[in-house]
């Protein structure tokens, strides 16, 4: 796991770094998408969390649905195009998993990846991982995750 | 010289419109099309949701229907609000870049505090008070909330110039007993406007200018009038397509029943309080609290701040929410405990 200024990356998963979103190849071939612990950070206490429909095809970097937090709604991008299989009703009920737990119970949807190949060339893992949100973080001049 | 953003006006319209061109100029200044841009903004009688809401939880429909009160859905956040003309929006456009920092708290902090400042210099003392709104002596006079796309940011706000109170109070399902001569007194102990504050109706011109100054000095630009351009009434007219239809309001539906309006009236030795709520029972959370009753407390606005802090707070928090609340303010409760209210709260929810 890299801890990049009190945020914690886990080295199993793919990361759009710009995007602040992480994306889990799953046992079935399906994408588990989340927000990181540097995007929940930033949105403070999420306090609403609502998916696009289940069936619905998302392209990549495109909105899978909105997080509330602070009264801001912003949209939380695809890291990988496909169509929505699944969505998480226990942090849609209880939004704040999502700040608890970004990388467990706080997960937010998952996808059918139209083309996981093609799209995760896109995407960071590990030290390049690190690297990137250290960057992103010092333009940004983010102190650090609580 | 000073950088240059752009001020447009686009003056008294309906609510579909104006949030329209809410999601027009956020696109448009995140795909690049326009510079930083102020926004001033009026609305005939509407009804605003935050985007995650419900009609059918915050608002009381069937008035809104039987008196052409215009019921939509914003795409900021926050809680509902009724917005009609005596009223001022004003909105913020700006690419993230420009602000040297991404934590959305902070950003608030900052857009609002400036138009506190400006609020002030018409002569009352007008604070930002977190998470967000500008407040008036403890009573709200600008409601707030934001949205982002990408690298750009919407952030707006009311400006209460004169304000029907009781409006207010028919339109929106909130937690008081519905037009008791209480409720009113309790609303207005909440809300403030310019006219009651400074004894006239100050000129919207004045007020426009005020707040430009503010924003203007906070981020060291000057502001220029400018009209809106064919690239954001392009997608104007294609959000509007989409708002303006039943669907977009009934995108989030939930029923009343699942956020009951709850009172607790409770004798404690040092006073009597009432817990006035609205709870999200699906999630066991506080939307909104009200405490009134026959109590001491110093000073007064100390329950509009300890209301503020409860939005949104889930039930299992409240103990010690309320603890910190009151080991930070320097509130003298005289007969009351911090507890008293934690008992309230728990009562009117069992």
């Amino acid at each position: 796991m890299a801890l990049v200024r009190g945020c914690n990356f886990p080295d199993d998963l793919y990361y759009d770094v710009e995007d602040n979103v992480w994306a889990r190849l799953e046992a079935d071939g399906n994408i588990a998408i989340g927000m990181t612990s540097q995007g929940c950070a930033l949105s403070g206490e999420i306090v609403a969390w609502t998916a696009k429909k289940v069936g619905r095809v998302v392209d990549q970097h495109k909105s899978t649905g909105t997080v509330e937090s602070g009264k801001w709604v912003g949209p939380v991008k695809a890291p990988v195009g496909g169509e929505i299989v699944a969505v998480n009703e226990a942090a849609v009920a209880i939004p704040s998993t999502i700040n608890a737990d970004p990388y467990g119970a706080g997960w937010l949807l998952k996808l059918k990846p139209a083309d996981w190949e093609r799209d995760a060339p896109a995407l960071l893992s590990g030290a390049a991982a690190a690297e990137a949100f250290e960057a992103k973080m010092q333009a940004e001049g983010f102190a650090g995750c609580a | 010289m000073d950088k240059v953003w752009r001020v447009v006006d686009t003056g008294l319209r309906p609510a579909a419109e104006n949030i329209a061109f809410n999601r027009a100029l956020l696109e448009a200044r995140q795909a690049g099309e326009i510079p930083n841009t102020l926004r001033f903004l009026r609305f005939t009688p509407s009804a605003l949701l935050g985007y995650h809401q419900s009609a059918e939880q915050e608002l009381e429909l069937g008035y809104c229907r039987a008196n052409q009160i215009e019921v939509q859905r914003r795409i900021t956040g926050g809680g509902a609000i009724y917005f009609d003309e005596t009223q001022l929006g004003w909105e913020l456009y700006l690419a993230k870049p420009d602000l040297g920092c991404a934590d959305m708290a902070q950003i608030s902090r900052r857009i609002c505090e400036a138009a506190a400042r400006g609020i002030s210099s018409l002569g009352v003392e007008a604070r930002y008070r977190p998470r967000n709104d500008i407040e008036v002596d403890g009573r709200k006079i600008s409601g707030t909330g934001g949205a982002f796309e990408g690298n750009a940011l919407m952030f707006q706000g009311t400006l209460l110039i004169r304000f029907d109170v009781e409006k207010m109070l028919r339109v929106l399902r909130i937690p008081a007993e519905k037009l008791s001569g209480k409720a009113i007194t309790s609303a207005r102990e909440r809300v403030a406007n310019l006219a009651d504050l400074l004894g006239f109706v100050p000129d919207t011109e004045a007020i426009k200018w005020v707040l430009s100054a503010a924003f203007a000095q906070e981020f060291g630009v000057s502001f220029l009038p400018g009209e809106l351009t064919v690239p954001e009434l392009v997608r104007y007219r294609e959000a509007l397509a989409e708002i303006i239809r039943p669907e977009w309001i009934d995108q989030i539906v939930r029923p009343a029943a699942d956020m009951p309006l709850l009172q607790a009236v409770c004798k404690f030795p040092g006073g009597l309080l009432r817990a006035s709520l609205a709870f999200d029972a699906p999630a066991r959370r506080i939307k909104q609290v009200w405490f009134s009753g026959d109590f001491f407390v110093s000073p007064k606005r100390t329950v509009a701040d300890l209301e503020a802090a409860l939005r949104d707070v889930p039930l299992a928090e409240i103990e010690p929410r309320i603890a910190a609340f009151f080991a930070q303010a320097q509130a003298d409760l005289q007969s009351l405990a911090p507890a008293d209210f934690v008992a309230a709260i728990k009562q009117a929810v069992e």
